[in-house]
């Protein structure tokens, strides 16, 4: 028995070690992502894929010549390619060059308009205009949003609004920061729910915008019904229904405003587009933002939290969930492509990310416990889905066919690669492969269409063939029912007879 | 007179719905075969409806079906339907037994069915837009049902027309009891299971000990 046994072990190690060594002799470094990559399909349900982006190195302030990030909350990248990292713990904003090895400058002191020097206080966000060159600075502790150049030279200050919309009793602590193309600045403030503080070139309060809309949960109904019916004390006495307030924003290239929302109460308005209108133009995507599975754990819910937004260059979204450590990216049409991250002590893995940058092809997460800057790159994976997602959201479905076919050489159950097949294909007239595509996508519009095609080419050439099929099976019948009437009519006679 | 096959009395019945089921009664047709065919078959194609209907008007995930629901939506509901009928039908002196119950009830479930088929058929030949045919086979053979099944159950005990809605209504709340006890008793005997088997590890885990 103890024999067996022995022997049993020994096998088991040498297979064991010998496996081990497969793997790192086959595995090539980066392949070790310190997470199972996954997507989701139709319906929902997690499904594995491959990696559209894998880290390649993550940065500390000593990495770039300067001390060690503290808190640090926002990441933020130029027309340049600067970027500029608001290190909150140190009030400082560091501005560093485009690869990510120096630091180009170190911002801490300001010179305000009138010759004083000042510092910063918990910086909180940065925001560079292109229209003016200016750097904008939430700083948060001191109530302000400085403008000033590189050389930290302040030419705006921005306070607390003295206007009659701002209710005057409430601080003013700016968050983020953003500037539009008419130089407005938009502030999100951490307590009011009415949308972000905007003031214009000049330096004036102008109001707030693009709140969110108030979740209808059954609360709130309940809600909305008693104080229809309510006396205006009882009213007054009541809670409110008040929707939540978004933590984050980014600028499209077009001018469009995306904001995302931190609280996990809030599920309609997560991730919005903002028209210069204020309205959501996400609000019929009927997009599950980040991700669907709630989990609960010792009593606690840990539900997706975006805390920052960015909108690529190609007009990708990228979401960032704190509660996971995962970058959700979508394509423009607010389609899942990558999810990226996860919640480690490896490179590639966070413990509570703040802010999400992309450049290029790369994406830089912003660790603010574990105060680096984790640099994602494309994969070949990556770049074919981009590629033939931008070749398909730009309406060219037929030269998105072949990118298609290579992304799922790639990943068999990339699902968007069976709808751009499909599309690509009913284009071109193929409407049995469009069929066909369309069903693996699980895609039941895109099947009706390619259907409707199939049957009106069948009928085309099929028609005479019917027609006569019809027509002969119609005279067979009467023939038959003819005949059998005779028949029986003969036999009721019969009957009746005797 | 009415000397007819029981084929013959199905499509008596389904072509004559005021009088069909009277004359059924009369001539005490009906076979218990070709009702117990007809529940078959309409588990059959409420199965083949939510699995082979056009992919055009969706299907649900492979990987989630499960049979159970079918038989409880069609074969556990009808015979809920008649002992519950049969049981309400004791209580306000109707005439029908159970057999009976049984037979006239199936019998007039036939255009649901045939409803139910056809509508899978069509919907491989039909795309999107023109859904409204599928509604309207839908809405015929439903419609049809209903009053075939409203008269089976007005005939087999001979009541009036309010009386048999009173007697449809009861059997309904009759067939909410019967579910509910049933869930019960599943439940219970569950907990009884979970009992004996802990039971059983434990005197297991000591005799190990």
């Amino acid at each position: 028995m103890n024999i067996v046994q022995k022997k049993l072990k020994k096998g088991l190690t040498v297979a064991l070690s010998g496996l081990l060594l497969c793997g790192s002799l086959s595995l090539t470094a980066y392949a070790d992502e310190p997470y199972d990559v996954y997507n989701y399909d139709r319906w929902g349900e997690a499904i594995p894929s491959q990696a559209g982006y894998l880290a390649q190195r993550a940065v500390s302030g000593e990495d770039l010549g300067t001390t060690h990030f503290n808190n640090a909350s926002d990441i933020f990248r130029d027309h340049n390619d600067r970027f500029y990292v608001a290190d909150t713990g140190n009030n400082r904003i560091v501005v560093v060059n485009t690869d990510w090895t120096e630091t180009v400058k170190v911002l801490d002191t300001f010179t305000m308009p009138d010759g004083s020097t000042t510092t910063l206080m918990s910086p909180k966000g940065v925001y560079v205009s292109p229209q003016n060159d200016l750097i904008y600075i939430a700083d948060s502790e001191n109530s302000r949003v400085l403008a000033c150049d590189l050389d930290g030279n302040v030419k705006i200050c921005l306070e607390k609004p003295a206007s009659e919309v701002y209710d005057q009793q409430s601080t003013f602590l700016p968050q983020k920061v953003l500037v539009d193309k008419a130089e407005n600045v938009y502030i999100v403030l951490n307590n009011t729910t009415n949308g972000a503080c905007v003031f214009n070139a000049a330096g004036e309060f102008t109001g707030f915008y693009g709140a969110n809309r108030v979740e209808p949960t059954a609360e709130v109904l309940a809600r909305y019904f008693w104080r229809t019916i309510a006396t205006e004390e009882m009213q007054e006495k009541m809670k409110k229904s008040v929707a939540s307030a978004f933590s984050n924003f980014d600028l499209d290239d077009e001018g469009f405003i995306y904001t995302s929302t931190e609280s996990a109460t809030q599920v309609m308005d997560r991730v919005k587009k903002v028209n210069p209108a204020g309205e959501n133009l996400f609000a019929d995507y009927n997009v599950k933002w980040g991700d669907r599975i709630t989990t609960w754990y010792s009593g606690t819910s840990y539900v997706t939290r975006i805390v920052d937004i960015d909108v690529a260059d190609d007009g990708s979204i990228n979401c960032l969930d704190s509660t996971t450590g995962r970058v959700f990216q979508y394509d423009k049409e607010c389609n899942l492509l990558f999810i990226v991250g996860t919640q480690a002590n490896q490179v590639g893995g966070f413990s509570r990310v703040t802010a999400v940058e992309t450049i290029g092809t790369s994406i830089l997460v912003l660790d603010g416990d574990k105060n680096t800057v984790t640099i994602y790159d494309e994969t070949a994976f990556g770049e074919t889905v981009h590629y033939a997602t931008e070749l398909y959201n730009e309406g060219r479905y037929e030269e998105a066919l072949e990118p298609w076919y290579e992304v799922l050489k790639y990943d068999g159950n990339y699902r968007r690669a069976f709808i751009g097949i499909a599309s690509a294909l009913f284009n071109k007239g193929d409407y049995e492969g469009s069929m066909k595509y369309a069903k693996l996508a699980d895609s039941p519009y895109i099947y009706n269409r390619a259907f409707e095609g199939w049957r009106t080419d069948f009928l085309k050439e099929n028609l005479t063939l019917i027609l006569v099929a019809v027509a002969g099976v119609a005279g067979g019948i009467a023939a038959v029912y003819f005949v059998l009437k005779k028949k029986n009519g003969n036999n009721g006679k019969e009957g009746k007879q005797s | 007179m009415m000397d007819l096959s029981q084929k013959e009395w199905v499509s008596h019945v389904l072509t004559h719905p005021f009088e069909g089921f009277e004359d059924l009664r009369w001539k005490k047709g009906g076979s218990v075969k070709i009702a117990t065919a007809v529940i078959l078959v309409m588990f059959a194609s409420s199965v083949a409806a939510s699995r082979m209907s056009g992919f055009q008007f969706g299907t649900l995930p492979d990987k989630t079906f499960n049979i159970i629901p079918y038989i409880v939506q069609t074969i556990v509901i009808f015979l809920t339907w008649v002992v519950g009928n049969w049981a309400i039908s004791t209580w306000l002196d109707g005439e029908g037994s159970m057999k009976n119950i049984y037979i006239y009830s199936a019998y007039a479930l036939i255009p649901y069915v045939a409803q139910e088929i056809i509508g899978t058929i069509l919907s491989h030949i039909l795309i999107q837009d023109e859904i409204v045919f599928y509604t309207a086979v839908y809405t015929i053979g439903l419609i049809w049902s209903g009053v075939l099944l409203f008269m089976a159950i007005k005939t087999v005990h001979q009541y009036s027309v309010m009386k048999t809605v009173f007697a449809i209504f009861l059997t309904i709340c009759a067939m909410l009891v019967m579910l509910f006890l049933l869930v019960l008793l599943l439940s219970l005997f569950q907990q009884v299971y979970v009992f004996i088997y802990t039971i059983y590890t434990e005197i297991a885990y000591r005799v190990k000990v």
